[in-house]
């Protein structure tokens, strides 16, 4: 795997620093060398969260704007507010259940941006709990090419990094991996 | 060998353990807070005897580690960078007297500022105060100038400093658990031995301890002119201009110059104080302008005796405030490159992109209170109670926020709201203002530096209402104890725990109450006898406890009188509640026809049926979804 650019982001509560461990670790698993910056304190107070995490690459803690290669949002807004950071080419996951605003539509298009939207949180409520959301999304993302993180080791990170949620975050995975492989 | 994924203040608590630091000392404040922890999880983890503790303010806690130095333990002690400024009376007086076990202080500066007063440098706090210091640019190497930190405080006899910043602290990067063998030492062969001219100083022995101090730095910048912690990156480069860079700016810097298709020189400082000047003259030499990037202040920029070539935030090519981001960078590089005639790679951010984002006037989410929150009560009653014109000295804490609620109007330091109340008291007697004085701080403060200024204004006479939120716990940074909890930072059980009530009778208030922010008519209540008694001619300092416990740290109690609301269908939308109460979980419908509350959030405290004064906020009377709007 050649460097990786990631911008992982949502609200304060939404699972942000979670998932972005679960896709750090799993990168260390893989046996790649990983630096990630996350956000702190205001996280718990509402505020919009923001990790930006670096797999195989240089050890500068921020993606600079325009360079990521993923963006991984929880929310629609949030997933807006920091699109400037994807590269041409680039992919955004979205928790979401109708994609992004039109507006920005015709320049996604123009700068080959991919968008990939998933209703994550309903599912998540269909599980039982909207607090597996982020798992379901990171499932969802790594069945594309442009996040090659194998969803085995994935699963091994789950469980380790949250034994007690493990049976749930697996079905969460499967269902999230399932939904990104049929499209 | 294990690969971990390693927090930047984890690894910098993992080198203290593993360098067998004895006494680690802190106070809680961001972006530091994850050192002790992480000192109390590593001590476990590798069964080592260390006394971890959270101290009532940062320079007790300089002079507790100090203590156990000057007996030849290794001790540290941790703050972020205003932390330094309380510290900073015994800092500088160390220096001097110097220590025997290895010393290192660890203050976090907060480029930007994310969450601080100022965007100070504590690099240059050590070369005020001539000590040495370092300057890592990750987690890993932080972990390793923790070593020949300690290392060269020991064999000096000078406090050291090792400084992280925000992007090293809250940094996660992969790296070996084991690093080698660490150092255990023996604490029993240490002892305290007496010098009174060193340790007990006066001004005719502290100039001989400046001499010898002043001998140190040279002896410490020879040693640093051959350090591996300064090096040349990215030799074989085509061009004339080079780069002298440290801490996390070196590799921003790198990346940026890779982006921008330029391979340029890189010095790389990692122990920017005494600064290694030959190597440096040598580096400048060689070349035609040097760019200086560091972060935040100018400590290698201004030490350099010749300036004629290089470029910094002293000629207006790097920006003199805010964090050098990655864009940051990028623009000053481009600009100084292209002024030399050297072509850049284009900047990839797309401007129109941004622009369609930008017209979307996307919400912005400042921080505020939690739902649930006792300070909000508390800053609700006294508004209700005050009145948007009297003077609300507020502090530094979670309850900062409570400029939101325009229940704050001052923020400066720890410590602060009380002393501001007594100089507005003075000023206003003075002026004939006439307006109420309300000052709030939390527990954690009022402990720090709030009882000081309280005696100082009980015994000149000032008058004014003061209200201690005292939430239990030190909320902002992350639920740390305080000397009024019964635990210390490993869990243990505190010897003492002290009263608040009683510390504030004993500065010799003659009104002090507790009351429960979230009972509002009562607590309004109290407020107002507190006003009558700031105000009475026999009266004096009003002191009013609001104490009920941090939603987050302690839900019980409000788990245990849950009180579902639901907004009336008559809510007129007239937005009392969301300016006047605030909390995150009510909010302005989409066509602004009526409130709304997000049940995802709520909490179900029930404060907000104070919250309107026309009564829409009502207790949910029956528990069916179709009713919830």
């Amino acid at each position: 795997m050649s460097e990786l650019k990631l911008i992982i982001t949502g609200l304060g509560g939404q699972g942000v620093v979670f998932l972005t461990r679960l896709i750090s670790n799993t990168a260390v698993a893989l046996g790649q060398l990983v630096m990630v910056s996350e956000t702190h304190g205001m996280s718990q107070r509402g505020g919009s969260v923001i990790s930006h995490v670096k797999i195989g690459g240089s050890e500068a803690p921020l993606i600079r704007r325009g360079t990521a290669d993923v963006l991984l949002a929880m929310e629609a807004n949030e997933a807006l507010r920091n699109l400037g950071y994807l590269r041409r080419k680039g992919v955004v996951f979205v928790n979401s259940s109708n994609g992004l605003h039109p507006e920005v539509g015709e320049h996604l298009k123009r700068l080959a941006i991919e968008t990939r939207s998933l209703p994550a949180s309903q599912q998540a409520m269909e599980l039982g709990t909207a607090a597996v959301a982020n798992v379901i999304l990171a499932g969802f993302a790594v069945a594309h090419p442009a996040l090659p993180l194998d969803i085995e080791t994935l699963r091994r990170t789950v469980s380790e990094i949250a034994p007690r949620g493990r049976e749930l975050n697996l079905k969460a995975l499967q269902i999230g991996y399932q939904a990104g492989k049929k499209t | 060998m294990t690969t971990i994924n390693v927090l930047g203040n984890e690894a910098i608590a993992l080198a203290l353990v593993e360098q067998g630091c004895r006494v680690v000392t802190a106070y809680p404040g961001t972006p530091s807070s994850e050192i002790l922890a992480g000192v109390v999880k590593h001590k476990k983890r590798l069964d080592r005897q260390v006394y971890a503790e959270w101290s009532i303010n940062e320079k007790v806690a300089f002079e507790v580690a100090m203590a156990a130095s000057w007996t030849g333990l290794r001790a540290a002690v941790a703050m972020k960078q205003v932390g330094l400024n309380v510290a900073s009376d015994p800092l500088f007086s160390a220096a001097y007297q110097g220590v025997k076990g290895g010393f290192v202080i660890i203050p976090a500066d907060d480029p930007g500022p994310h969450s601080s007063q100022t965007e100070q440098d504590s690099r240059l706090t050590a070369y005020n105060a001539k000590i040495p210091a370092y300057d890592p640019s990750t987690p890993a190497e932080a972990r390793v100038m923790v070593k020949h930190a300690l290392a060269l405080s020991e064999k000096h006899e000078v406090p050291v400093i090792v400084r992280p910043t925000t992007r090293l602290c809250h940094a996660v990067q992969s790296m070996e658990l084991e690093n080698g063998p660490a150092r255990n030492g023996n604490p029993s062969k240490v002892r305290f031995r007496k010098n009174a001219q060193r340790w007990a100083a006066t001004p005719k022995f502290r100039h001989k301890l400046h001499v010898e101090l002043n001998q140190k730095l040279i002896d410490i910048t020879s040693e640093f002119e051959q350090s591996p912690l300064n090096y040349v990156d990215g030799s074989a480069a085509a061009h004339r201009i080079g780069v002298i860079a440290a801490g996390v700016a070196f590799n921003t810097a790198k990346q940026s110059l890779c982006e921008l298709g330029v391979k340029l020189p890189i010095l790389k400082i990692g122990t920017p104080f005494p600064l290694p000047q030959k190597l440096v003259a040598e580096f400048i030499a060689g070349l035609d302008a040097v760019i200086v990037i560091e972060e935040p202040g100018t400590c290698i920029e201004m030490q350099l005796p010749n300036r004629t070539r290089v470029h910094g935030r002293l000629d207006g090519a790097v920006p003199a405030a805010g964090e050098l981001t990655p864009e940051v960078v990028a623009t000053f590089l481009a600009k100084t490159l292209t002024e030399s005639g050297i072509e850049v790679n284009a900047a990839p951010d797309d401007a129109a992109l941004q622009q369609a984002i930008d017209s979307l006037d996307l919400p912005i989410r400042p921080p505020r209170l939690c739902p649930g929150c006792s300070h909000r009560s508390a800053f609700y009653a006294a508004k209700s109670e005050f009145g948007p014109k009297a003077i609300y000295p507020g502090d530094i804490g979670c309850y900062t926020l409570g400029t939101n609620l325009r229940a704050v109007d001052t923020a400066v330091d720890m410590g602060a709201s009380v002393s501001l109340a007594d100089g507005f008291f003075q000023a206003n007697r003075l002026t004939g203002d006439k307006r109420p004085i309300v000052a709030t701080i939390g527990d954690s403060t009022f402990l720090h530096s709030g009882i000081v200024p309280l005696i100082n204004a009980v015994h000149t006479g000032a008058r004014f209402v003061l209200i201690i939120l005292d939430n239990h716990t030190t909320a902002m940074t992350g639920f740390q104890p305080t000397p009024a909890n019964d635990y210390l930072a490993d869990g243990a059980a505190a010897t003492h725990v002290v009263s608040i009530p009683d510390l504030v009778r004993s500065c010799g208030v003659g009104f002090v109450r507790v009351a429960d922010p979230f009972d509002h008519d009562q607590f309004r209540g109290v407020l107002s006898e507190a006003q009558d008694y700031a105000q009475a001619a026999d009266g004096g300092i009003a002191v009013v406890i609001a104490d009920r416990p941090c939603v987050l740290y302690e839900p019980t109690s409000v788990r245990e009188a849950l009180l579902p609301v639901i907004v009336t269908e008559e809510c007129d939308g007239c937005r009392y509640c969301v300016e006047a109460f605030e909390c995150p979980a009510i909010s302005l419908s989409a066509d602004r026809s009526r409130v709304d509350i997000d049940y995802k959030i709520c909490v179900e405290c029930g404060q907000c049926i104070d919250a309107c004064y026309k009564g829409f906020i009502v207790p949910e009377v029956m528990t069916t979804e179709e009713q919830r709007v």
